[in-house]
């Protein structure tokens, strides 16, 4: 079966959804181990960066239609 | 049929079950919880247990123990700032004074005097005795140290020393 468009619109979902936890993972790992050497300073970014990856991860969750579908 | 499998009728194929929505929001919990994390990070005012305070007025010299103590090739740990500021002392084979603060700089461990090197158990991360750097397994920042010193048949600490960098470790 050659899989329809909306197939591989989930299918790119989840792949992004899976890349973006682990950029948050390296990302949290990263800034505490800057924190645990006394440089607070990333953290602002870092809260900013992850806030917004978070938010795109949860629009993705509740909002894409594809996700229900079954193939 | 197994009497425990009377007692619990799963089916085992449709238990396994579970929908693409329901896996993405499980990752969306665990993404959220990351920057919860991050976020608890920001908000918290002091340090970290066992991380470098920069703002906190300088403590004084502590007397860590008799000289004599302290035998080359061997450690003794110690707390300096305050009980949670858990700290190590080395005295190399060659009869140096090491301290350092037993944080690991990955992930927050205790490192631990091997014999020769500094090892952190969690993730097998490895530091130099001589200036803390990292030389195996995921650190990549230096320990914090401390300058120790023997005066009058003791074993003093008397404060931190700055950060080593690596154009510094090089000239
Ligand atoms: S916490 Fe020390 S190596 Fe990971």
């Amino acid at each position: 079966m050659i899989p329809g468009p909306k197939s591989q619109l989930t299918t790119a979902a989840l792949v992004a959804v899976i890349l973006i936890i682990v950029i948050q993972l390296y990302l949290f790992e990263t800034v505490l181990a800057a924190v645990l050497d006394g440089q607070r300073s990333v953290l602002p970014g870092a809260l900013a960066v992850s806030a917004v990856l978070s938010i795109v991860v949860l629009l993705i969750a509740l909002k894409l239609p594809s996700l229900d579908r079954h193939y | 049929m197994p009497h425990w499998k009377k007692s619990f009728p799963v089916d085992l194929a449709e238990e396994g079950h579970f929908s693409r929505r329901e896996f993405v929001r499980f990752l969306a919990m665990v993404s959220a919880g990351f920057t919860a994390g991050i976020g608890y990070l920001a908000l918290r005012k002091q340090p970290l247990a066992g991380a470098p305070d920069s703002v906190a007025a300088p403590v004084g010299p502590l007397r860590v123990c008799p000289a004599s103590e302290l035998a080359p090739g061997n450690s003794r740990l110690f707390t300096y700032r305050d009980d949670r500021d858990r700290c190590i002392l080395v005295r190399t084979r060659q009869g140096t004074l090491k301290a350092y603060r037993q944080t690991c700089t990955h992930l927050g461990c205790s490192v631990r005097w091997d014999g020769q090197r500094l090892e952190c158990p969690c993730h097998h991360g490895y530091f130099e005795v001589d200036r803390g750097f990292p030389v195996q397994g995921p650190p990549t920042r230096p320990l914090s140290a401390l300058a120790a010193v023997e005066q009058d048949g003791f074993i003093w600490v008397i404060g931190d020393l700055p950060k080593p960098t690596l154009s510094q470790e090089k000239s």
